[in-house]
């Protein structure tokens, strides 16, 4: 479990498996300036994204999601039911 | 035109009413002159009102005997739980006509499914469901033949999640993405139906922690299936705080400090599709 503290930017403990794909998976979305929001969806993080075409698909792939769907700028990633889990990472790297 | 419209709606909605509320499966319904005289309507009207309930599988004509109450249609409850499960629960007696049991290697869309690469080898179960003797869906399941091995040594298994749990794989969560269309002529005889009538098709991707371990695909008859969706509210979305030039580090980097900022919007309003 990573620490939650919030008295400096240095985290003393490596960053767990789960923070490493959520920041994985920021990136992947084209990183958080490309990012409208992320919401979790019970099996999927549903994004809406500035510009589709920064979104590396492959890269989610290799992140551990089990499918992607792009839909204009809404984008799925499968993550299962970890999603809630995955979701409080990525909101402490936001 | 307008007039006669608004009526027809009001008499099928009356008796949609009738028919799920007050009457019971296999009951006649009110005569035609009886409706007629009800809504003042003609008997066109009524026809009309009646004709959408016998599509719709609310109603049953019988000829020269008149028109009753269909069957309820079941739940098609989207859970994780096979068929066999499902329809005990209800009480009702599950079994199976196998079509095929083989070993294929893997196409591009079913390896995609199953997290797997085009080619590799795959258990194949075709199968036609019966709850209490009555065909009621066809199901295609697919599974990765690493995590099953030897499936099928004795003949088609009665129970798919039945063998991973066997094998220490314990089905846990899944997605199903849902379609309306009209069955196919092969798949017409086998459900008993008529060629064109509705089926709810089932595409179904089914998960034991990480591990994709089933893909299936079934064909429901629509007239004895309704889908039953459980609704709640979304999750509230996150936001990034800094829309300006935030970058997110691939995994280096120190994590920044936590600031968090709600948004209680209801998210992007169009639904991406399926597949």
């Amino acid at each position: 479990m990573k620490g939650r503290s919030n008295e400096g930017p240095c985290d003393e403990r490596e960053p767990s498996a789960v923070t490493t794909q959520a920041a994985t998976i920021l990136a992947a979305l084209g990183g958080l300036a490309n990012i409208i929001d992320i919401e979790p969806c019970t099996t999927r993080l549903r994004s809406e994204v500035r510009d589709a075409t920064l979104v590396d698909v492959a890269a989610l792939r290799a992140a551990g999601a089990h499918g992607v769907m792009v839909a204009g700028r809404v984008v799925q990633v499968v993550v299962g039911p970890s999603v809630d889990t995955l979701a409080s990472e990525i909101e402490e790297l936001m | 035109m307008r007039q006669s419209v608004l009526k027809y709606v009001r008499v099928r909605d009356y008796l949609r009413s009738l028919v799920t509320h007050e009457l019971a499966s296999g009951e006649a319904i009110p005569s035609e002159r009886l409706l007629c005289e009800r809504f003042g309507v003609s008997r066109m009207t009524v026809r009309q009102a009646v004709d959408a309930l016998v599509v719709e599988g609310l109603l049953q004509r019988e000829q020269g005997r008149g028109t009753f109450v269909a069957p309820a249609k079941m739940d098609l409850e989207v859970r994780l739980s096979s068929f066999g499960e499902e329809m005990r629960r209800r009480g009702m007696e599950p079994s199976s006509k196998v079509l095929a049991t083989e070993e294929v290697a893997a196409s591009p869309d079913i390896a995609d499914a199953l997290d797997l690469l085009p080619g590799e080898q795959v258990f194949y179960l075709h199968r036609v469901r019966f709850a209490d003797g009555e065909p009621m869906a066809i199901e295609q399941s697919w599974l990765p033949v690493r995590l099953a091995r030897g499936l099928f040594d004795d003949g088609a298994p009665a129970s798919i999640y039945g063998e991973l749990r066997r094998r220490g794989l314990e089905p846990d969560w899944g997605e199903d993405t849902v379609a309306a269309t009209e069955v196919d002529a092969q798949d017409a005889k086998l459900l008993g139906l008529q060629v064109g009538k509705a089926v709810l098709r089932l595409s179904r991707r089914t998960f034991a922690g990480q591990v994709a371990c089933v893909y299936s695909r079934s064909s429901y008859r629509a007239d004895r299936y309704v889908l039953w969706v459980p609704l709640r509210a979304p999750k509230r979305a996150l936001t990034p705080q800094v829309s300006g030039n935030g970058q997110a580090g691939a995994g280096s980097g120190p994590i920044p400090v936590s600031r968090r900022r709600l948004s209680c919007n209801e998210g992007p309003g169009n639904e991406g599709p399926e597949q």
